[in-house]
């Protein structure tokens, strides 16, 4: 066990360390020079560009300005945006709320009903129900999230005018205490409900077949001939045999919580960090991009390697790949 | 694998499964479409005609018009190009580098696979779709750049799987006495290895398509689309500001997207069975 945490711990850190190493790339990459646009259009005189490269420390070797930038890092700054001249940290720490709101719930509510969509599948394996649900879990599959939103906002919005589509609450009605709540909870349903049935298939596929698979294994066989009810079988060996599976998407879902939602959320115009991004698109921003980037597979890492390691403690047949 | 297919024998197994004989009537009806498309458009979809947000049927546009006045019926027909072009050209790019990836790990084993194996895992986990945004925003949003970002962000599930072939291949007999006749390591991968290893990256490259023709779609969408092409993910995304009043441009091309992402699944689920040595032994 020790082993393998040790080695997981390793990738974990050896990614946030290529994460930092392809940013760093694409930067150095990317078309335009920072110290032609610091010098403006006028000025072309040697002296002050190399003055200008000395203070940025330019003029250093590669390998010690990427040093430099991991040190950087290291502290906490991830950049400072160049539109709204602030800590892109601070900026994400101010939106991500929202995000993760939105993407638990949905997360939660997609895992619950496509578990039992797919359970109830493979117990009736061929019939009507199996087939609609499996033909809806690949259509469904098939969708791009934010269009199904727009569908959502034509069909609830402006046909039927039952749900809001923008925003996180009616910012003009001022309302406060439980009618707050309630408002909160109108704005959440239509992204709640795209996300939720755009994850949702993942789930009903991977609960239908694992059920499946060890409803054919030879020691449920074997209690059936023993004579135990069905019943009994199914809660006390598939189930817990065949949700191993679920809890490990569940568990990678969460790492890619933040990035599942972004587009999503520009739909609805949900004040969370798609905004932030989308914003940052339009405006050219950057640092805010590299920084958001930044952030998120940094989070990925890290949940990726909590969910490996509370995994390995469930299931032994993991540590001893 | 090594068994040659009768003409018989391909087209039992095609129709034997549903899903890939779906998937390959969807293609050939895709790539009919990207045939026939200058005669099946009603008009030019890069032409700016004077009928603005037109509803559907109005004024000869069988599906409407967009705000600039472009026909929305043949941009829908026009886009399956678009699209296409991404899936297939990404997904060889991912395709090609997770093989030689992927194989060059699993035949030599030992301290590269160790390595090139920890990079694989390493690239499993970034988040692909901000790395590709990220790049698109600084170096320009041509479909080109759209294409090859894809494609080399999304190789690190096709080296897994080949390298799992590769490992298993080398310790069969066929490879082991090609080694004993004295061809060299690279005769053997590009020879034995990769040719007889490489039917479960076909089948994950043509999932990976669909996730190649989303990802267009989710950049077009964001903006960041190649402004100099018909698209559907950009058809949605100039067709947001109109939702309420002129459905119809963003409708058609999502269901668009919809069919041409399911066919590509269907394909790659069927041909996953039968490819999949898993599956084939298991069958019959």
């Amino acid at each position: 066990m020790k082993r393998f945490v040790l080695r997981r711990v390793f990738t974990g850190i050896l990614t946030i360390i290529i994460v930092f190493a392809l940013n760093f790339v694409v930067i150095k990459m990317a078309p335009g020079d920072p110290i032609t646009t610091l010098m403006g259009k006028e000025n072309n005189s040697p002296e002050l560009r190399a003055a200008l490269e000395e203070k940025y420390g330019f003029d250093k070797p590669l390998p010690v300005q990427f040093a430099n930038y991991l040190k950087t890092a290291v502290k906490g700054d991830l950049g400072t945006s160049i539109i709204y001249n602030r800590p892109v940290s601070d900026m994400i720490a101010e939106k991500v709320g929202a995000t993760v709101l939105l993407g638990l719930v949905a997360a939660v509510l997609a895992a619950l009903i496509g578990t039992v969509m797919g359970i109830l599948a493979a117990r009736h394996e061929g019939s009507a129900y199996d087939v609609i649900a499996s033909g809806a879990s690949y259509t469904f599959n098939s969708m791009p999230a934010f269009w199904l939103g727009l569908m959502l906002i034509i069909l609830f919005s402006s046909l039927l005018g039952w749900f809001p589509s923008f925003g996180l609450s009616d910012t003009r009605a001022g309302y406060t205490g439980m009618a707050y709540i309630v408002d909160v909870l109108r704005h959440m349903f239509l992204p709640v409900l795209t996300l939720t049935l755009v994850l949702l298939p993942q789930y009903f596929r991977i609960a239908k077949s694992s059920v499946l698979q060890v409803m054919n294994e030879d020691f449920i066989t074997t209690l059936r001939a023993t004579g135990m009810s069905e019943k009994k079988i199914f809660n006390k060996y598939i189930f817990r045999n065949a949700i191993l599976p679920t809890v490990t998407i569940f568990g990678i879902s969460m790492a890619y919580l933040i990035t599942g939602v972004t587009l999503i959320e520009i739909v609805f115009a949900w004040p969370g960090m798609g905004r932030l991004v989308m914003t940052a698109i339009t405006q050219r921003d950057y640092p805010t991009l590299m920084g958001i980037y930044l952030i998120m597979s940094i989070s990925v890492a890290v949940v990726m390697l909590i969910v490996d390691i509370v995994y390995a403690m469930l299931d032994p047949r993991i540590r001893y790949e | 694998m090594d068994k040659k297919y009768s003409v018989k024998r391909l087209w039992k197994t095609i129709t034997g499964d549903g899903q890939l004989l779906a998937g390959i009537i969807g293609i050939l009806l895709l790539l009919l479409l990207i045939v026939l498309a200058p005669v099946l458009a009603t008009e030019n979809p890069y032409h700016f005609g004077e009928d603005v947000l037109v509803g559907l049927g109005e004024k000869g546009h069988i599906l409407g018009t967009n705000h600039m006045g472009q026909d929305i019926y043949s941009m829908v027909i026009y886009g399956v190009r678009t699209s296409l072009q991404v899936a297939v050209i990404s997904a060889l790019i991912s395709g090609v580098l997770g093989v030689l990836v992927g194989g060059v790990a699993g035949f030599f084993g030992g301290k590269v696979d160790a390595v090139v194996s920890e990079i694989i895992n390493v690239f499993m986990m970034l988040p692909s779709f901000f790395l590709i945004l990220l790049v698109i925003a600084l170096f320009g949003n041509s479909l080109y750049n759209v294409m090859i970002v894809i494609g080399i962000t999304t190789w690190p599930s096709n080296a897994k799987l080949m390298r799992a072939q590769a490992l298993s291949l080398r310790e069969r007999t066929f490879v082991k006495s090609a080694t004993a006749m004295g061809e060299t390591k690279t005769q053997i991968l590009f020879k034995y290895i990769i040719p007889n290893g490489i039917f479960p990256v076909i089948a994950n490259t043509t999932m990976g398509m669909s996730n190649a023709i989303l990802t267009e779609a989710g950049l077009s969408f964001l903006g960041l689309g190649d402004p100099g092409i018909i698209s559907w993910g950009q058809m949605i995304y100039t067709g947001k500001q109109y939702i309420t009043t002129a459905w119809w441009i963003s409708v058609f091309a999502g269901i668009a997207i919809v069919i041409t992402v399911l066919v590509f699944y269907l394909l790659g689920d069927g041909l996953n069975h039968v490819l999949n040595p898993k599956h084939v032994n298991g069958r019959e």
